[in-house]
C-alpha cells in the first residue's frame, strides 16, 4: 500500500504552524456556523425579522413622546448595532460554555491551535447572520421611518466602524476567556450583559445625556464611542449631540483595539491555565 | 385528558425547573442579577423619555410606558421559560427523549418548566414597579388598586402567555439551536404590537389590527387599569371597553390560543418524531 | 518522526509521584462544606515509545483523570508528568501538536455537519493540508466501515457509528502519542474487533508511535496491551505485561465452583478453610459462582467437603487459568463488578457532574 492510500502511514508533509495554522483554524471554526445557517434557515425569521420589529418598538416610543426625527435615526442605527453585541455575547462568549458542555472545548484546548483563532472563527462564522440583521434593520428602518442621512466623511465612517468592531471583538474574547471558568452562570451573565450595555452605551439615545463620568466609563465598551462617532458622521445634527469629537473617539477606539486584543491574548492564556489547574475545562456542571 | 398524569407532569416539571433556575449561582449574585437586569431594561425607556421631555415625569404617557414595560417582563420570562426547556433538554441535558418515552404529558411538563421563570419574572416585575414608585414618582396608591381585577387579569394573562409559550415550544421542536433565546426574540417583536410602551394609535393604521388581535394588548391594559385606573383612561385606544369587556376578550383570546397550542403541538410533535428530531443536537 | 521534533528520552510518557486532588463543594444541604477527593496518588509510570500501554481499573479508579493530565487538560496537584519529553504543566504547547485523544461516548463535533465535514474541521485545528486530510479521512472511514455514512449528518448517527467517527478523528492527525479512553464503548463486537485491529496496524506502521488505552474490559487489555497498569482508587497496584501479571498467580490453583444456592453459607467461612487464599462470590441468573484461589490443588477437597456438609448442590467445577480479572481480584480483594456495584449503592463521594474517573 502506498503512503497516499494508507491512512495509517506517517504523514509525508508537514502540518501547518504559526499564522498558517491560525487562519486554518479560523476558517475551520467558521465553517460550522456558515454551513449550519444554510442548513437550518429558521434564524432568518427569529434573528432578522423579529429583531426588526423589536427595534421598531423603540421608534414608536419616540414618536409617542414627539421626539425630534433624528432620534428615530438613532434608534435605527443603534438597533442595527445590537446585532454585533449579540454576536459577541451569544455566539462567541456564550458559545464557549456550550462547547464545554458538548465536549468540544477540551478538544480545542488539546489541539495545537490558538483559542483566539477559535473565537475569531466563531465570530466570523456568525457574521453573515449578524450583517444581514444589521443591514436589514438599517435598510428597512430607514425606508419605513424615512430616516435622513448626511454622510460627511465616508472613509472616516468606515474607519470608525472597523475600529469599533476590532475593539469589540477583542472585548468579546476577553469575556469569552472568563467563560472558560464559568459553568451555568455564563448563561445568566450573558443575559445580564444585554440591557445594561444597551443602556450605558447609548444604543437608543446619545450618551451625552449621561454625565461626563458615566459616559466616560461607558466608553470602555467600544460600541459606545463607535455608535457616538457614527451618529456624528451620518446624521445632520449628530455632531451637536456627540460626546467627544470624532477624531478623538477614533483614537480612543484604536487604543482600545490594542488594549483589548493584547488583553484577550494574555487573559485567554491565563484563564486556560487557571481552568486547567482547577479542573474546570472538562467539568459538566449543568 | 388524564388529569393525574397532567398534574404529575406539571408538578415534577415545576420542581425540576426550580432546581435548574435556582442553583446557578450564589444568592448574592442572584440578587444582583435580579435587580440590575429589570432595572436596566426599564432605565433605557426612562432615559429615552427623560432626554426628550427634559425629565418631565408628570405626563400620563410615562406611567403608561413604565407599567407596560414592567408587566411586559412576564412575556419574555414565560415565553422563554416554556420554550427554552425544549432546547435545554434536547441539546444540553439530552433528556428530551427520556421525557418523551416517560408516561408524562409533554405540554404539562413544558408548562411546569416555565413556572420557575414566572417566579423569577415576578421578582423582576416587583422590583421594577417598586423602583419606579420610590424614585421616579410613578403613581401608585395601594389603597386604590383594583385588587380583584389585578388578580383576575394576572391569572388569565399568565395562562394566556403560557399558551403562547406552548406554541413556541412546539415550534422549537422543529428548529435548530441557534444562539439566541427564541422566547426573548418573540417577546421583543411583540413589544411593538401589544401597546406595552405606547398606545396602539401611534402605530400606522395598517398595523393596528395586528395589535388588536394580540391578547397581550388587552392584558396590559387591564393590568394598568387595575394599578392606576385614572391614568390608563387618558388614552382613547381601549377607552371604549369596560373592564368586563376587556376581561371577556382576554378570556376568549386565551381560549383561542389554548386551542391553537393543542393543534400546533400535535403538528410539531408528529413531524418531530417523524423526522427524528427529538434527540438531535444542532448547536453550531 | 515529524521534522523538528526532539524526543528527550526513550519514554513517550513518564509520571513521577503524580497526584491529583479535587476540591468539591458540598450540595445545598451541606452549604459551604468543601471536601477533597484524591483522584490520583503517587502514580509512577513509564510508557516506552512504540508501546501499547493499558490502564485497567473500575469506574472511578482515576484512569480518565490520568488521561486528562497527560493530554494537558488538567494540571496535577503534585508530582510531574512528561509526554514526549515535555512537561504537561509547563510545556503544554509543545505536547499538543504530538498527541490526540478519543473518549468513549463523546459527543463532540456539530450535529448539523456531516461526518466528513466534522472530521475535516478537526483536521484543520492540527494544520493538516485539506487535500491530505480528506484522503486520510476517507480512507480511515473505509477502514472502520463508515464509508457509506460520509455525508450523513453526525446528529443522525447511532452511538456506535458516532464512536467510529470519533476514532477516525483520533487517528487522522497522525499523532505521536494517542490516548484512547474507553474507545470501544458503544461499539458492537464486530466493530470493537475492527478497532483493535486498527490500533495494532497503526502501531505496526511506525515504531515511534505510542498508544495509551484505558479500559475496564479485562479481555481487551489482555488481548491488546504490551503492558498493563492496574489502577484502583487513584493508585497503581501493579504494572507489567499481562502474561507476567497472570504468571504471578500461577503459583496458586484457581477454581470456580457453580452452585444453585449456598444455603446460608458465607463465602468468608469458605475462605477460612485450610489452603484457601481467597474466596469470592458472584450471584447471577439464579446461580452462585464461587471463585477460589488455593495454595495447592489438594485444598479443593476440603472446600468441597464443607459445601457438601452444608447440603450445597454443586452444579459445576472448573479449573481456571488465571486471567487479568483474577489478577485484579487478587490485588484488590474484590472483582471489578463488585466494586462498581458497591460504589453505585454507596453515597457518592462528590456531586454528579464532577469527572473523577
Amino acid at each position: 500500500m502506498t503512503n497516499q492510500m494508507n491512512p495509517l502511514a506517517v504523514m509525508s508533509t508537514d502540518k501547518a504552524a504559526g499564522w498558517k495554522l491560525f487562519w486554518k483554524t479560523v476558517l475551520a471554526r467558521a465553517y460550522p456556523r456558515v454551513v449550519g445557517q444554510q442548513r437550518e434557515k429558521s434564524w432568518i425569521f427569529f434573528d432578522i425579522f423579529l429583531p426588526m420589529l423589536a427595534v421598531s418598538a423603540y421608534v414608536f416610543v419616540y414618536r409617542a413622546i414627539h421626539a425630534p426625527e433624528e432620534y428615530i435615526g438613532f434608534v435605527v442605527v443603534g438597533g442595527a448595532m445590537t446585532a454585533f453585541w449579540m454576536n459577541i455575547m451569544w455566539s462567541m462568549s456564550m458559545q464557549l460554555y456550550w462547547e464545554k458542555e458538548q465536549g468540544n472545548l477540551a478538544l480545542y484546548i488539546m489541539a495545537p491551535n490558538s483559542m483566539m483563532a477559535i473565537l475569531l472563527g466563531m465570530a466570523l462564522g456568525g457574521m453573515l447572520a449578524t450583517f444581514l440583521r444589521a443591514i436589514a434593520i438599517i435598510l428597512l428602518g430607514s425606508l419605513l421611518f424615512h430616516v435622513q442621512y448626511a454622510i460627511g466623511n465616508f472613509l472616516q465612517l468606515v474607519g470608525v466602524f472597523f475600529a469599533a468592531m476590532t475593539a469589540l471583538y477583542g472585548l468579546g474574547m476577553i469575556t469569552a476567556s472568563l467563560f472558560l471558568l464559568f459553568s451555568r452562570e455564563a448563561d445568566h451573565l450573558v443575559q445580564l450583559a444585554q440591557e445594561p450595555v444597551y443602556l450605558v452605551s447609548g444604543f437608543y439615545f446619545p450618551i451625552r445625556s449621561f454625565n461626563f463620568w458615566i459616559a466616560a466609563a461607558a466608553s470602555l465598551i467600544p460600541l459606545t464611542l463607535g455608535l457616538d462617532a457614527m451618529r456624528q458622521l451620518v446624521f445632520p445634527s449628530g455632531a451637536l449631540l456627540g460626546f467627544l469629537n470624532v477624531n478623538t473617539e477614533l483614537v480612543i477606539l484604536l487604543i482600545l483595539c490594542v488594549v483589548f486584543l493584547f488583553g484577550a491574548h494574555s487573559l485567554l492564556g491565563y484563564m486556560e491555565r487557571l481552568a486547567i489547574r482547577e479542573g474546570r475545562l472538562t467539568e459538566s456542571r449543568r | 385528558m388524564n388529569t393525574s398524569e397532567y398534574l404529575r407532569s406539571f408538578k415534577t416539571a415545576t420542581w425540576l425547573g426550580w432546581q435548574i433556575e435556582s442553583n446557578w449561582t450564589r444568592p448574592f449574585l442572584f440578587a444582583i442579577y435580579s435587580i440590575i437586569k429589570p432595572l436596566a431594561g426599564a432605565a433605557i425607556l426612562v432615559v429615552m423619555y427623560s432626554v426628550i421631555t427634559q425629565g418631565n415625569f408628570n405626563t400620563p404617557i410615562f406611567p403608561y410606558l413604565y407599567y407596560g414595560n414592567a408587566f411586559y417582563q412576564y412575556v419574555g420570562a414565560i415565553l422563554t421559560g416554556v420554550s427554552w426547556a425544549v432546547i435545554d433538554d434536547r441539546e444540553h441535558y439530552k433528556t428530551l427523549k427520556y421525557m418523551y418515552i416517560a408516561p408524562i404529558n409533554i405540554p404539562a411538563y413544558w408548562l411546569g418548566r416555565g413556572v420557575a421563570r414566572f417566579l423569577t419574572g415576578s421578582i423582576s416585575v416587583t422590583i421594577t414597579i417598586a423602583f419606579g414608585v420610590l424614585f421616579l414618582h410613578v403613581p401608585l396608591d395601594l389603597a386604590r388598586v383594583n385588587w380583584p381585577l389585578f388578580v383576575a387579569a394576572l391569572a388569565i394573562g399568565i395562562s394566556m402567555l403560557a399558551m403562547m409559550g406552548l406554541i413556541l415550544a412546539s415550534i422549537t421542536l422543529l428548529i435548530a439551536h441557534h444562539f439566541f433565546l427564541i422566547g426573548e426574540a418573540v417577546a421583543g417583536a411583540l413589544f411593538l404590537l401589544s401597546g406595552a410602551i405606547f398606545p396602539l394609535d401611534v402605530l400606522p393604521a395598517w398595523l393596528r389590527p395586528v395589535g388588536f388581535a394580540m391578547p397581550i394588548t388587552y392584558w396590559l391594559e387591564l393590568m394598568r387599569r387595575s394599578m392606576i385606573g385614572n391614568v390608563a383612561q387618558a388614552f382613547p385606544t381601549l377607552a371604549g371597553y369596560s373592564n368586563l369587556q376587556l376581561l371577556g376578550i382576554l378570556v376568549g383570546l386565551t381560549i383561542l390560543f389554548a386551542v391553537a397550542s393543542t393543534f400546533v403541538f400535535r403538528f410539531c410533535d408528529y413531524h418531530a418524531r417523524e423526522q427524528s428530531l427529538i434527540d438531535r443536537v444542532t448547536n453550531y | 518522526m515529524p521534522k523538528g521534533q526532539v524526543i528527550l528520552s526513550n519514554s513517550a510518557v513518564e509520571t513521577e509521584s503524580l497526584g491529583r486532588i479535587y476540591k468539591i463543594q458540598g450540595t445545598t444541604r451541606e452549604k459551604n462544606v468543601r471536601k477533597e477527593l484524591m483522584a490520583l496518588q503517587d502514580v509512577d509510570l513509564q510508557v516506552k515509545q512504540g508501546e501499547l500501554f493499558g490502564l485497567l481499573g473500575p469506574n472511578g479508579a482515576g484512569k480518565t483523570t490520568l488521561i486528562k493530565i497527560l493530554t494537558t487538560l488538567l494540571a496535577p496537584t503534585s508530582g510531574r508528568a512528561r509526554v514526549s519529553g515535555f512537561d504537561v504543566a509547563r510545556e503544554p504547547g509543545k505536547i499538543r501538536p504530538l498527541i490526540n485523544m478519543v473518549s468513549g461516548g463523546e459527543s463532540s463535533g456539530y450535529g448539523l455537519l456531516t461526518v466528513r465535514e466534522n472530521l475535516w474541521m478537526f483536521s484543520q485545528f492540527y494544520g493538516l493540508p485539506s487535500r491530505q486530510a480528506y484522503e486520510r479521512i476517507d480512507a480511515l472511514l473505509k477502514m472502520v466501515g463508515l464509508e457509506d455514512r460520509i455525508h450523513t449528518k453526525s446528529s443522525d448517527l447511532s452511538t456506535g457509528l458516532r464512536q467510529k467517527m470519533n476514532i477516525v478523528r483520533g487517528f487522522m492527525t497522525d499523532p505521536q502519542v494517542l490516548f484512547l479512553d474507553e474507545p470501544t464503548l458503544g461499539l458492537d463486537v464486530g466493530a470493537s474487533r475492527d478497532v483493535r485491529r486498527l490500533i495494532r496496524n497503526w502501531l505496526d506502521q511506525d515504531k515511534t508511535r505510542t498508544l495509551l488505552l484505558t479500559t475496564h474490559y479485562m479481555a481487551e487489555a489482555d488481548e491488546l496491551c504490551d503492558r498493563v497498569a492496574i489502577i484502583n482508587h487513584g493508585r497503581v497496584l501493579a504494572c507489567d505485561a499481562p502474561s507476567a501479571l497472570k504468571q504471578s498467580l500461577q503459583r496458586e490453583a484457581l477454581f470456580e465452583i457453580t452452585v444453585a444456592s449456598l444455603n446460608g453459607l458465607n463465602a468468608s467461612v469458605l475462605e477460612r478453610q485450610p489452603g484457601v487464599r481467597k474466596a469470592t462470590r458472584t450471584d447471577a441468573k439464579g446461580v452462585t459462582a464461587l471463585n477460589f484461589s488455593l495454595q495447592e490443588e489438594a485444598a479443593l477437597a476440603g472446600v468441597i467437603n464443607r459445601l457438601t456438609e452444608a447440603n450445597v448442590r454443586i452444579m459445576r467445577l472448573d479449573k481456571h487459568e488465571p486471567t487479568l480479572e483474577d489478577v485484579f481480584v487478587n490485588l484488590v480483594g474484590r472483582s471489578m463488578d463488585e466494586i462498581e456495584k458497591e460504589e453505585t449503592n454507596d453515597e457518592p463521594d462528590e456531586p454528579a457532574g464532577r469527572d473523577v474517573d
